[in-house]
C-alpha cells in the first residue's frame, strides 16, 4: 500500500513541478497584465478592491495597447525571424559535427564530447564579451586582416543583426549538437551502406535515409535552440546594434527603464503563449506522426 | 563454364598493424552459390566487404564479368549485397523497402510490377504495407533478400544469411535459398561461421582462417579429404590421431596399434583422419583376426541421436568418436556404456593430413 502511495506521488512529481515552477508564476504575470498601471509601488493597482464594497478592478488595456503598437510585435516577428535563422544555422553546423561525432571511434567521440562541453565551464558573458574583442574595430580579426593587406581599414562586424546571429549561433551550438549526438549515436550504419548498395550515392543517401531517420535529433535539437533565441537579451544587447529591437530587450525596457508591469506582463505572456501553444500543438501532432511511423 | 566470372586476385588488407587479409585469390564461376566460412577473426566478412566496395583492399583486384570493380562505390558496383542484421529501413514500408533501390530509374508502374513479382517469388504478398517492426525475423530476411534480388544483381553477396534466424526456420530458409538460387542463376557469395549451413548452401567453398583461404573445393571433398589438420577438425567430428613409422608400419603410441596406409607417407611423423562414421562397431565376440585397422576398446559414454548413436570410446590414452547408424529397428544401438567393442575401418577412410 505504501510503495502504491509513493509510485502515485512519484508519477506525478513532474506535475507538482511544472504547477511550482510554470503554471503559478504564469497566473502571477497575467495576474499583472490584467492590471491597472499607476504611479508607485508594486506599479499597478490591486485586482480586489474592498474599500467601497467588493470591486474587481481589471483591465485588458495592457493587452490592447501591445498589439495596436507595431513597435511591439515588430519586435516579437524580429526574435522570431532571428530564431529561425540561428536554428537554421545551428542545425546546418551542427548536424555534420554531431553525425562525425556519433561515427567516429569511441576514444575520438569522447574527446570531441568534451570540446563541445567545454564552453559550458566558462561564463556565457565572458564568452560573448570575447567575441566582442574579436569582431570590434581595432579587434583581432580586423588587425590579422589589416596586416595581411587583405583589407584597407577596419570593417564594422560588430553592432549589427549578423554579429547577434553568429553570437547565437556560436552560444547555442552545443544545445543543438548534443540531443543530435544522443540519437544519431543509435543510427544503425548499416542502412547508410545498404543504401548505396541499392544505387543511391551519398547526397541521395542522406535526403532518403540519414534525414528522415534523424528527425526526432533535429526536432529536439531545433526546439532547444528556438525557444529560448526567441526570448534572448543578452547576446543582441552585447553584440548588437539599434539596427535591430528583439523582443526580449523590449520586454528588459518595458520592466525596468518604463516600470510599466503591466505592459510589460501583458508582453510576456502574449509571448509565452503565441510561443508555446504552436509548439504544443507540434509536439502532439509529432508524436502521433512518428508512432504511426515507428521512428 | 565461365570459370572467371568473379576474380579476386591478391587481395590483402589491413587495419592498422592487423593484417586481416594476406594475398587472397578465388575463382567463383557464373551462378555458383560460393560459401566463404571461417570463425571470427577469419577475415570473412572483410572479404565479402570488400566486394561489396564498403572496404578498399591495400592491394589487388576485384573483377566481376570481365571488368575491374575495385576502386567502384557501392553504388556504381553491378551487385548487392545483404546485412546480417538485414539492414532494412525503418521509415519505410515493406512496399517501399523492396522499391527503394529502382524507384530512380523506373516508372511508378514498372515499380508497382517490379514489388508485385519480386513479391511473389518470396511470397511476401500479403506484407507488403507492413513497417518493419511488425515483421518477424524470417520475413525481414525475405524483404531484406528481395530489396536485392529486385535489383537483378549479377552478384549478391550475404553476410551469414541465416544467422538472426531460429533454428528450425533455418534449414526451411536453407533448401529456399537454393532452390532460389538454382532457379534465378545469379551467382552466389556468402559468409557463415556455420560448417553446415556452409556445407549445405554451397556449392564450393573456402575455409578462412587468419586472412588466408586454407582450402577451397566442394563441401564433399572438405570434408573427405581435409589437407589440413584445421579444416578436418572445423568441418564436422574428427578423430586425428599421431603416428610415426615404426619398422614397417606405422605405429600410434596413444591407441597401441599399427596403421597400414594406402598411400605412401612423404613424413617419418604425420597426423591421420578418422571420421566417426567411417568406424564400424561390433561386439567383441565377433573378433576377426586381422592386424590391422582394428581395435578393441571400452564404451565410456553414449548419446542417442535418433538416426545415430554417438559413441566415445576409449581405447589406451585416447578417446575415440564412432557414430553408428541405427539400420536395424532394434539393434545396434544397444551396446552399453562399458561394454567391450571391436571397432574396425577399411584403410581408404583414413586420410594423411600432410600440412
Amino acid at each position: 500500500m505504501k510503495n502504491k502511495l509513493f509510485e502515485k506521488y512519484f508519477v506525478f512529481s513532474p506535475y507538482f513541478w511544472l504547477v511550482l515552477f510554470f503554471f503559478i508564476p504564469l497566473a502571477i504575470i497575467f495576474k499583472i497584465s490584467i492590471s491597472v498601471s499607476e504611479w508607485g509601488m508594486p506599479p499597478y493597482q490591486a485586482i480586489f478592491l474592498f474599500d467601497n464594497g467588493f470591486k474587481i478592478n481589471t483591465t485588458f488595456e495592457n493587452y490592447v495597447y501591445i498589439f495596436s503598437d507595431y513597435y511591439y510585435i515588430g519586435s516579437f516577428v524580429n526574435s522570431l525571424i532571428l530564431a529561425l535563422i540561428s536554428t537554421f544555422f545551428c542545425l546546418l553546423i551542427g548536424f555534420p559535427l554531431a553525425f562525425y561525432i556519433a561515427t567516429s571511434n569511441i576514444r575520438l567521440r569522447n574527446i570531441l564530447l568534451v570540446l563541445v562541453v567545454i564552453p559550458f565551464w566558462s561564463s556565457f558573458l565572458l564568452r560573448v564579451y570575447a567575441w566582442k574583442i574579436i569582431l570590434q574595430n581595432n579587434g583581432i580579426l580586423n588587425v590579422i586582416l589589416l596586416n595581411l593587406g587583405i583589407i584597407s581599414e577596419p570593417l564594422q562586424l560588430l553592432y549589427n543583426q549578423y554579429a547577434v546571429i553568429m553570437g547565437i549561433v556560436y552560444t547555442y551550438l552545443p544545445l543543438m549538437i548534443l540531443p543530435l549526438y544522443g540519437y544519431l549515436n543509435k543510427f544503425d550504419l548499416n542502412l547508410i551502406e545498404a543504401s548505396k548498395d541499392l544505387g543511391l550515392n551519398r547526397i541521395k543517401t542522406f535526403f532518403k535515409v540519414i534525414l528522415p531517420l534523424s528527425v526526432p535529433g533535429i526536432v529536439a535539437g531545433s526546439l532547444l535552440v528556438f525557444i529560448p533565441v526567441v526570448g534572448e537579451f543578452i547576446i543582441p544587447e552585447m553584440l548588437g546594434g539599434s539596427d535591430r529591437l528583439y523582443y526580449g530587450k523590449i520586454l528588459w525596457e518595458e520592466f525596468f527603464v518604463n516600470r510599466n508591469w503591466p505592459g510589460a506582463s501583458a508582453l510576456a505572456f502574449s509571448g509565452i503563449i503565441i510561443l508555446v501553444l504552436p509548439i504544443v500543438i507540434f509536439q502532439i501532432l509529432y508524436s502521433r506522426w512518428s508512432q504511426k511511423n515507428e521512428i | 563454364m565461365d570459370n572467371n566470372f568473379l576474380v579476386i586476385e591478391n587481395i590483402s588488407k589491413s587495419f592498422g598493424d592487423n593484417k586481416v587479409l594476406e594475398n587472397i585469390n578465388l575463382n567463383i564461376s557464373k551462378s555458383e552459390f560460393f560459401g566463404l566460412l571461417g570463425s571470427s577473426g577469419s577475415g570473412k566478412t572483410t572479404l565479402l566487404r570488400i566486394l561489396g566496395g564498403f572496404e578498399k583492399p591495400d592491394t589487388g583486384r576485384v573483377i566481376l564479368d570481365g571488368i575491374d570493380i575495385t576502386n567502384l562505390e557501392p553504388f556504381d558496383r553491378p551487385l548487392n549485397y545483404m546485412f546480417q542484421s538485414y539492414a532494412l529501413f525503418p521509415h519505410l514500408n515493406v512496399f517501399n523497402n523492396l522499391a527503394f533501390g529502382i524507384k530512380e530509374n523506373f516508372t511508378q508502374k514498372e515499380i508497382e510490377i517490379n514489388v508485385r513479382n519480386i513479391a511473389e517469388l518470396l511470397s511476401i504478398e500479403h506484407l507488403l504495407n507492413r513497417r518493419i517492426k511488425q515483421l518477424s525475423g524470417g520475413e525481414q530476411q525475405r524483404v531484406a533478400l528481395g530489396r536485392c534480388l529486385i535489383k537483378k544483381p549479377k552478384l549478391l553477396l550475404l553476410d551469414e544469411p541465416l544467422a538472426a534466424l531460429d533454428k528450425k526456420l533455418r534449414s526451411k530458409t536453407q533448401l529456399e535459398l537454393t532452390t532460389l538460387q538454382k532457379k534465378l542463376k545469379i551467382t552466389f557469395v556468402f559468409v557463415t561461421h556455420d560448417q553446415e549451413e556452409a556445407m549445405s548452401l554451397s556449392d564450393r567453398m573456402a575455409i578462412m582462417k587468419n586472412g588466408l583461404i586454407l582450402e577451397c573445393s566442394s563441401p564433399e571433398d572438405i570434408y573427405e579429404n581435409p589437407k589440413s589438420l584445421y579444416t578436418a577438425n572445423f568441418i564436422g567430428i574428427a578423430n586425428i590421431i599421431k603416428i610415426y613409422k615404426k619398422d614397417e608400419n606405422f605405429y600410434s603410441d596413444d591407441l597401441g596399434i599399427n596403421f597400414k596406409l594406402s598411400k605412401e607417407l612423404k613424413n617419418t611423423k604425420t597426423n591421420i583422419l578418422l571420421r566417426p562414421e567411417k568406424i564400424k562397431i561390433q561386439s567383441i565376440n565377433n573378433l576377426k583376426t586381422n592386424s590391422f585397422n582394428y581395435f578393441s576398446g571400452e564404451i565410456l559414454e553414449k548419446s542417442y541421436l535418433g538416426s545415430f548413436t554417438r559413441y566415445e570410446i576409449k581405447i589406451k590414452n585416447m578417446i575415440i568418436s564412432v557414430l553408428d547408424q541405427n539400420f536395424n529397428s532394434n539393434s545396434n544401438y544397444n551396446f552399453p556404456k562399458g561394454e567391450k567393442v571391436i571397432c574396425t575401418w577399411e584403410s581408404e577412410s583414413i586420410k594423411i593430413l600432410e600440412d
